[in-house]
């Protein structure tokens, strides 16, 4: 089993080399298309990733990743010295090796789990292959001139004897070490002592103010022997170790079981990034939090609001002397509570860019399998949502950009037929809009046939054909979410079959977010993405139906008005209408749709009218209990496949709440594909109607909740 | 390091008593103790001791000022430098003014000796 401090960087490791890996796919992408200066920048900073994730598992024993990255760093190193451009097969070979060191430090990863074995390094499976493939390119780029000219600006100004050997020395400082900087600074002279110091990063600057043991990793020009080197480096107080490599030949006396390869010049590399190992060694500003402490957190934070609501419904009861001081005091708890609530929500939040970064390279490879030629941009990368909300939004995201890719963009020569620039343009940008943050992904490419759509939708059954003459063209890109519309009949490798954007809505509207298209025939598409932020508390509507008690979200509440149905022909009914805004809506019985049976008194009673894609419908309900707000918590198997349930909430009164999904119930009562009724004149005198806010926390809310 | 000769700077008796002790303890000999800059310059000019542990903020010279007269007086003098924890700055300004290393107060002996035998080549 891993020891516990190895497990410790272990997992630092992991989780660091993930997040740089996945940076450096992104800025591999980019590369392609940057013009010089920001190549220049790209470069430098691609390079710094890979020495990072090598220099720290160099320092874990991790050899593959040490191979592999020392293979990229090495072709990288060639590509930015040398004259030739960068070609694909580079940049292709580059994001290899990237999926190759990201596949390597997942199976790392492995190791940290409790029972795991770590594994000797005899043990380790053979090189990757990649590292071949990176070796051949980088020797086939010929031994282009050393890039002395593009060393660090403040090594340019540094004259070094090209007869003498090149050093790459690494000082580890103590963790005990209280003066990091100072301490750089005696090595720095040391350093200078033994020949010409051409680079040190971190500088003494940098680490001054830190805390604790660093890593520095000095390049030195000098024809002293290893020996003396580290014999002068480890005379200096708080120095625990010194690695010494050659770059002609590999490790000079290796003191430790740690292999390592020749170092490669490297280009221009800015001193502004931490290095791995010693930003966590540092008191920084910020901790690694476990996402899951995070969940619990946000469940805790919830628990004692609900408390506090039980709270407050006891404090009802007391006399009312005491009482009053008492809800005075919880009032300024839950304050607090809720303060506190937020502090966790926000905690949770992470930026868009999670789910970016990996895009252009899916985009990429696509576009190249296709034939395609596509400019990707994105914007607003650091807005930020609830991980959860952009965990759940990963995969419709990236559906959505495929489809884009595949379907909405034409091929080169569709495209300049139609006299559109050669390439595709695609962008997706995010936009924050108080507590929703609004995505839209926008192509240039062929748009929606409108009457295709129609076609579809009437073979599969969704409306008939009258209905789909009367439609406008906006209204049948709408179609395009209906299951079984957008769904391709051939199997289809990029988007798979069977899944459409039907799902992708069905998984947006499970975050509590909607999801609209707006298409231009032959000149693009846009899809517009409102999702929440957070995942705050949902305000629910409480009704009772059967003795039961359900939540529906106020959102999708539209009003909430009052009909007798006993003037109309009782109960039973399976279908009826009511007048909501003098227009005649569907209505249906929520008790039937559920089969319970309907306890409501004879004589007028409440309906809720809900709105789902524009479709508006009424449910009758017994009673209409109150409002709360509450978190809402996706159900578990078996319940998640119940018809009609969004999730389950606990109220504050500690009881359990089913959620009603206004969609799924439509679909339940068959709302969708029936046209909307002819309005009606005549207006019915035996029904009130009570105004509602939209989600606004408005909504009618029953006088006395039986609570 | 028996025998070797010790100058202390400090202004606060009670740091000198500390350190005092600290290499008395160890076998060195404390050849002189100093409580300002100007006169850590003087008597260094007078015991050329092998070893100088220099407060850095004293009255009328600072310790950095006292180090760069020192080194100037003889390159190979070995000054130590005790600051407290913060003044990272100010060591770093002594380390250009020629001072040999660093100790950062609060300090237990073994860590003084650490350093100082790191220092004198053990």
């Amino acid at each position: 089993m891993v020891d516990a401090p190895e497990r410790k960087y272990l997992a630092l490791f992991v989780g660091e080399a993930k997040e740089q890996l996945e940076l450096l796919q992104g800025e591999l992408v980019r590369l392609e298309s940057a013009k010089e200066a920001a190549a220049v920048d790209l470069w430098a900073s691609v390079f710094r990733r890979v020495h990072s994730v090598k220099g720290s598992a160099a320092t874990l024993g991790l050899t593959d990743i040490v191979d592999v990255s020392h293979a990229a760093e090495a072709l990288i190193g060639r590509l930015t010295s040398g004259k030739t451009l960068p070609q694909r097969t580079h940049v292709d070979a580059l994001l290899e090796a990237s999926d190759t060191l990201t596949r390597l430090v997942r199976e790392a990863g492995k190791l940290i789990e409790p029972g795991a074995l770590f594994v000797p390094q005899a043990d380790l499976p053979e090189t990757p292959p990649v590292v071949k493939k990176l070796t051949s390119l980088a020797s086939a780029l010929a031994e282009a001139a050393l890039p002395e000219k593009k060393a660090a600006p403040e090594a340019a100004k540094v004259v070094v004897d090209p007869s003498l050997p090149r050093l790459e020395v690494v000082v580890t400082l103590s963790q005990k070490c209280a003066a990091p900087g100072a301490r750089a600074m005696i090595v720095q002279r040391k350093l200078k002592g033994l020949g010409t110091l051409i680079e040190m990063d971190p500088t003494p600057a940098q680490l001054m103010q830190t805390k604790g043991g660093a890593r520095i990793v000095a390049q030195l020009a000098s024809d002293k022997a290893a020996d003396e080197i580290r014999a002068v480096c480890l005379s200096v107080p708080e120095v625990e170790s010194v690695e010494i490599t050659s770059e002609a030949g590999g490790k000079v006396v290796p003191p430790e079981p740690v292999r390592e390869a020749p170092v490669t010049p490297p280009p221009p590399v800015r001193n502004d990034q931490p290095r791995v190992p010693e930003a966590e060694l540092r008191a920084d500003a910020t901790v690694r939090v476990k996402a899951e402490l995070l969940d619990q957190l946000l469940e805790a934070a919830g628990e004692v609001l609900g408390g506090i609501s039980r709270l407050r419904e006891g404090a009802r009861r007391l006399p009312e002397n005491t009482g009053t001081a008492f809800e005075h005091e919880i009032d300024r708890l839950r304050r607090q509570a809720r303060e506190l609530h937020n502090k966790v929500v926000n905690a949770r939040l992470v930026p868009f860019s999670l789910l970016t970064e990996r895009l252009p390279r899916a985009v990429r490879d696509l576009a190249h399998k296709l034939g395609k030629e596509v400019d990707f941009e994105i914007a607003g990368a650091d807005v930020e949502l609830d991980r959860a909300v952009i965990e759940a939004l990963g995969d419709p995201l990236s559906h959505l950009v495929r489809n884009a890719v595949d379907h909405g963009l034409e091929t080169k020569a569709l495209r300049e037929e139609a006299g559109k620039p050669a390439r595709g343009k695609l962008s997706l940008a995010a936009r924050r809009e108080r507590d929703r943050v609004v995505v839209q992904l926008e192509d240039d490419g062929r748009g929606f046939d409108a009457q295709g759509l129609k076609d579809r939708a009437v073979a599969a059954g969704k409306l008939t054909a009258e209905q789909a003459a009367a439609m406008s063209d906006d209204e049948a890109h709408e179609l395009a979410f209906l299951s079984g519309v957008s769904t391709r009949a051939e199997a289809d490798e990029i988007s798979g079959r069977g899944v459409g954007l039907d799902a992708v809505q069905r998984a947006i509207e499970s975050l509590g977010g909607k999801l609209s298209v707006a298409s231009w025939r032959g000149k693009g598409t846009r899809f517009s993405l409102e999702l929440p932020r957070s995942v705050s508390m949902s305000n629910l509507l409480l009704v009772q139906v059967g003795g039961e008690l359900y939540g529906l979200p106020v959102p999708r509440v539209l009003l909430t008005t009052e009909y007798d149905l006993s003037a109309r022909g009782g109960e039973g009914f399976e279908s009826r209408s009511v007048i909501v805004g003098g227009q005649w809506v569907h209505a249906y019985g929520l008790a039937k749709l559920f089969g319970l049976p309907s306890l409501a008194p004879p004589g007028p009673r409440p309906f809720v009218v809900l709105e789902v894609d524009g479709t508006t419908f009424a449910l009758a309900v017994d009673r209409l209990v109150g409002q709360e707000e509450a978190v809402v918590k996706p159900l578990f198997p078996p319940l998640d496949r119940v018809a009609g349930l969004a999730g389950v909430a606990v109220l504050g009164s500690g009881r359990p709440l089913l959620v009603l999904d206004p969609r799924s119930l439509s679909e339940m009562a068959g709302v969708r594909g029936m046209a909307p009724l002819p309005p009606r004149v005549e207006a019915a005198n035996d029904h009130t109607e009570h105004g509602a806010g939209h989600g606004d926390g408005r909504a009618h809310s029953a006088a006395g909740s039986g609570r | 390091m028996p025998g070797k000769r010790v100058l202390i700077v400090d202004d606060a008796l009670f740091m000198r008593n500390t350190l005092r002790d600290i290499f008395s303890t160890a076998g060195f000999t404390v050849a002189g103790e100093a409580d300002d800059g100007v006169q850590a310059v003087n008597l260094f000019r007078e015991i050329k001791p092998d070893l100088v542990t220099m407060d850095i903020v004293m009255p009328y010279k600072s310790g950095i000022d006292a180090t760069r007269e020192i080194v100037q007086l003889d390159p190979g003098a070995v000054v130590i430098m005790c600051s407290a924890l913060g003044q990272e700055s100010l060591v770093m300004e002594a380390i250009e003014a020629g001072a040999t290393d660093f100790i950062v107060k609060p300090f237990r002996g073994e860590d003084v000796l650490a350093v100082v035998k790191k220092v004198l080549g053990e």
